[in-house]
């Protein structure tokens, strides 16, 4: 039943849901746990009616841009359907700005007008606003918080349009019968993982883009929980397409996470990779916790979904193919795999009703999808969740495609890939030093599967451009052909699979090229390891700056009351250097030149906004730059030779 | 079809009764005090129910042996499976087939207590027919025996298949976890133990299975579907929400197969003994085999409406038990459309 609003802008849809949805709950807030705050469609369209009238009387031009600061709140998505409803243009950023950020963004996209989340963040705007000589009138968002003198309160901004509109003031409606398709919506500012932030540039034409493909359906009877932070468009796209289905989104937050996810029984949510890693640690921890009974049905019924879905991956087509399939090893191996499947059944039947269903009631039981984003997910959890049942699906996207390029569905489930690109997309790959096409390609082997390149996107979720970036525009779009930056493949069953971020690529001075990403990722699986990041470009070898887990240590035996503390101790080096002497080896599948040769322990956590983006990507420049001393000394010195 | 050996030997006795007692235990240690107390909660769903279960199964097996003119032992031991209460494994089912398991878990717990009384009652009824065949065919063999139903010995075998299943609840009342463990384990063991019996018997009397005559086949299958398919149809006549149908449904065709043999192995002797036995290992074959039919059928049918059901239920749980979910027009389903809660939130329901 697809049943979802298409609409030709954002006020438009938020219009026919509103009159379609009516009374039903939109969006709710958590009060205590079991008691939450519903918003129906029509009370929010209503009220953002009033702010947009409220807005407009205070002077907001239509196409002006209006500086959304905040975290997820309902006042935050108030704040948009405003924005939205009188034709404007939001630029959004979370609480962790820093104030060069804030001052950058606030005059490079020439803000005159911006909503401000709380109190705090007031404080940090009142104490930089010489540094703001553009920006006249700031709302504040938080209904609990005094506001200053000149300083508005959002309540007071929609009382005022509502008294407006109750003598006929019909000027937002005619705002937004003035919308065009080409309009920006939004202006975000990428957090960047290197250099100063760009505006990137999303029409309404472009999210509308995205309502209408998104291969999912939901409707009023789902409910989407919202974890990631909503300036990013990652999650911003999946609040707008429960708007479109008429879904309700809870928001929650890292703290209340996991009760929420048992109160509310989310049925799809977005999520970062860190979720589905720490929920992953949690799980096994409980199994390792659990007497030996409980672990012996645990590992069995896990032995025996990994044989079951693995030859029903295989007999739907479904598993891995980076090489070309021979056909004489299919029909070979397909008896087999038939009779394992056969087999295992009805044991398995039973081990998934018994064992594995507990097991998914940790992520609320209901979950009909949730899309992972922002970030790789290491494959052995994407394989955990998948064989257990949770239907955790990778999606592949950026800021400048707003967002989703590619998402992996359940019924194409090809683990270790992104899935097909989305509908009305189309992805090139291109070689890296030739700029060739070399897929898709005629002229190639299977028109270029298998081949690696930097992956290049065409479609109508592709952004307008860098705000005031004409350069960068240039240089990121080519006739129309979106320059990712990202190194990929298409597989030979036509999923896209992502190999790296290209400019994370580490050219050793011996001239070999490593990905940091796979070896990261391998070893922050690791009970000892929260953070870590390889280094090593321009350099003989690589070497790791880690950021030790505390509790990882604790459960083991040496305790510490803080990383710099456990920083210290060689023991824990010591530990840490077994660590990756055991998960990086050459019978791993690693190159020698990928063995790391000295390791640093960093005494104190990576933290959002500062070394980490907000979807927890490192800023790989920030940490060099912040920990340059702790890389010479490992150059320095001889290498110590860990593996 | 004779018997020419035992159908178990010892050794398969002592197998099968360590997995009645574990599976029993395992029940017990799946029910709690409350679960007694939500019997009261649902009066017309567990009357209905009861209906169904005590009043329709029985005449089921005893139709299906008198149409099939079944031989007496298999009757019999049709008959017997037809009087069983429920067991665990139909609130599993329940679970999975979206259906109420609040109810189903009732429902077992009520028949459970019930079948003391009912089950030797209505053998009596159902059973004088072929219990005066079985003597005939002694006295013919010259065994001179008079058989009777053993209904003395059934009540006893009863009361002391209940005696794991209390010990369960003392441990499911002292820890949760060793509670779920022991459910799991008593569930692994009793496919595993049903696999080994069905591999054994065919291992052993070769061609026990082609040998048997397929109207003890369709019985043994029949039985229990149509149990499925009354015991939906009855509550949809009485007018019970999707939900309810669905476990109703599969609690009445779903019976305590455990309970079966422990009565067969205790009460009843050869020459009846293999054949009642080898009934009751088909019966609790092919019913794990269609109740998993069925419940993905329900799982599909009942998918919509026990989404608009668990939403709303959740709009209550979050919002307040006054909250009133308006669905848009014609977005509900019409059997649901009055009260999208299935009669579970009173604010819901809609004149």
């Amino acid at each position: 039943m697809n049943n979802r609003i298409t609409a030709k802008n954002m006020a438009d849809l938020y219009r026919e849901a509103a009159s379609r949805y009516k009374s039903l709950p939109a969006f709710a807030t958590r009060k205590k746990e079991l008691e939450w705050n519903p918003v129906s469609f029509e009370e929010l369209y209503e009220q953002g009616l009033n702010l947009a009238t409220g807005l407009i009387e205070m002077g907001v031009d239509a196409r002006e841009h209006v500086g959304l600061f905040g975290d997820n709140r309902f006042e935050w998505i108030l704040a948009d359907y405003g924005v939205q409803l009188c034709g404007a243009v939001d630029v959004p950023r979370g609480r962790d700005i820093t104030d060069n950020e804030l001052i950058y963004i606030i005059n490079h996209a020439r803000i005159k007008v911006a909503f401000v989340e709380t109190k705090a963040l007031l404080d940090k705007f009142i104490e930089l606003r010489h540094d703001l000589p553009g920006l006249k009138e700031i709302i504040l968002l938080d209904p609990k918080a005094s506001a200053p003198d000149l300083v508005h309160k959002l309540d007071n901004v929609i009382q005022l349009g509502a008294a407006l509109r109750k003598h006929g003031d019909t000027r937002a409606e005619e705002r937004i019968a003035g919308i065009q398709p080409d309009d920006l919506f939004t202006l975000i500012y990428t957090s960047g993982t290197t250099g100063k932030p760009k505006g990137v540039m999303l029409t309404h034409a472009n999210m509308m883009s995205q309502v209408k493909v998104i291969p999912i359906d939901l409707n009023c009877t789902d409910r989407v929980l919202s974890i990631l932070p909503i300036w990013h468009i990652f999650e911003r796209v999946f609040e707008v397409f429960s708007i479109a289905c008429g879904v309700c989104t809870y928001y929650s937050n890292v703290r209340h996470l996991a009760d929420d996810l048992k109160n509310v029984e989310p049925t799809f949510m977005g999520s970062a990779p860190r979720l589905w890693e720490s929920l992953y640690q949690k799980i096994l921890k409980k199994v390792d916790k659990s007497h030996w009974m409980r672990q012996f049905l645990f590992h069995t019924a896990y032995f025996l979904s990994r044989q079951y879905m693995n030859s029903i991956y295989f007999l739907t087509g479904k598993e891995l193919k980076q090489e070309p399939a021979s056909k004489l090893k299919r029909i070979v191996l397909s008896p087999f795999h038939a009779v394992r499947w056969l087999l295992v059944l009805p044991v398995y039947g039973f081990f998934n009703v018994a064992v594995l269903e507990p097991v998914r009631l940790s992520a609320g039981g209901s979950l009909k999808a949730t899309i992972s984003g922002g970030g790789a997910l290491p494959e052995e959890i994407d394989r955990f969740f998948n064989y257990i049942g949770i239907p955790v699906l990778e999606g592949y996207g950026m800021t400048e495609t707003s967002p989703v390029i590619a998402v992996r569905l359940h019924e194409n489930i090809v683990i270790g890939t992104v899935g097909p690109p989305m509908e009305n997309t189309e992805v090139r790959i291109v070689d890296l030093e030739t700029r060739e096409v070399i897929y898709p390609n005629s002229d190639k082997p299977h028109e270029g599967r298998g081949l690696r390149g930097e992956i290049c996107v065409k479609g109508p979720q592709v952004m307008k451009g860098y705000y005031r970036e004409p350069d960068q525009t240039r240089k990121t779009i080519e006739d129309g052909w979106l320059r990712t930056g990202d190194l990929g493949m298409i597989t030979f069953n036509d999923c896209l699979k992502i190999l790296g971020r290209s400019k994370a690529t580490i050219v050793l001075s011996s001239g070999e090229n490593l990905e940091p990403e796979p070896i990261e990722m391998k070893l922050n699986q690791s009970p000892y390891i929260e953070h870590c990041m390889i280094v090593g470009q321009d350099r003989k070898y690589i070497c790791a700056l880690v950021v030790p887990n505390l509790e990882g240590f604790r459960d083991n035996g040496i305790s510490a009351n803080n990383l710099e503390e456990l920083a210290k101790k060689s023991e824990a080096k010591r530990i840490i250097q077994q660590e990756i002497k055991q998960v990086i080896s050459v019978s791993d599948g690693f190159k020698r030149f990928e063995m790391i040769q000295d390791v640093r322990l960093i005494p104190e956590n990576f933290t959002v906004g500062e070394e980490l983006t907000s979807l927890f990507k490192m800023k790989r420049h920030v940490i060099q730059d912040k920990y340059g001393d702790l890389i010479d000394e490992m150059y320095n010195g001889k290498p110590v030779g860990v593996a | 079809m004779e018997f020419t050996t035992q159908l178990l030997y010892p050794v398969d006795q002592v197998l099968l009764a360590v997995m009645i007692f574990s599976i029993m235990f395992g029940m017990g240690a799946s029910l709690t005090i409350d679960d007694f107390k939500t019997v009261i909660r649902y009066p017309r769903g567990i009357l209905i129910g009861f209906l169904s279960q005590f009043g329709l199964m029985p005449f089921f097996a005893y139709g299906l042996a008198i149409y099939f003119d079944l031989p007496p032992a298999y009757a019999i031991a049709l008959i017997l499976i037809g009087c069983l209460p429920g067991g665990t494994t139909s609130n599993m089912f329940a679970y999975f087939a979206r259906g109420s398991v609040a109810l189903s878990i009732a429902m077992t717990t009520a028949s459970t207590v019930v079948a003391l009384l009912m089950m030797p009652l209505l053998l009596e009824f159902y059973t004088v027919d072929f219990t005066s065949a079985v003597s005939e065919e002694m006295k013919a063999a010259g065994e001179g025996a008079e058989f009777v139903i053993p209904t003395a010995n059934i009540i006893g075998s009863l009361v002391l298949v209940l005696v794991p299943v209390v010990m369960g609840m003392i441990l499911r009342a002292k820890s949760r976890v060793w509670a779920k463990t022991a459910e799991d384990t008593a569930g692994f063991m009793g496919i595993i133990v049903i696999i080994y019996l069905i591999g054994t018997a065919f291992a052993r009397h070769s061609g026990l299975m082609l040998q048997t005559p397929s109207e003890i086949y369709i019985s043994a299958i029949s039985v229990g579907l149509l149990g499925f398919l009354f015991g939906y149809w009855m509550s949809r006549l009485f007018k019970l929400s999707p939900i309810f149908q669905r476990a109703i449904s599969l609690e009445t065709g779903i019976q305590n197969g455990p309970i079966a043999f422990a009565i067969i192995l205790l009460s009843f002797a050869e020459p009846v003994q293999s054949q009642m036995l080898w009934l009751a290992i088909l019966y609790s074959t092919f019913i794990v085999i269609s109740s998993s039919f069925i419940t993905l059928y329900y799982r599909r049918v009942g998918k919509f409406d026990f989404e608009v059901y668990k939403n709303t239920s959740i709009h209550n749980r979050l919002f307040g038990d006054e909250y009133v979910s308006d669905y848009p027009d014609g977005f509900l389903p019409k059997r649901i459309e009055n009260d999208p809660s299935q009669g579970l939130i009173p604010a819901q329901k809609r004149d």
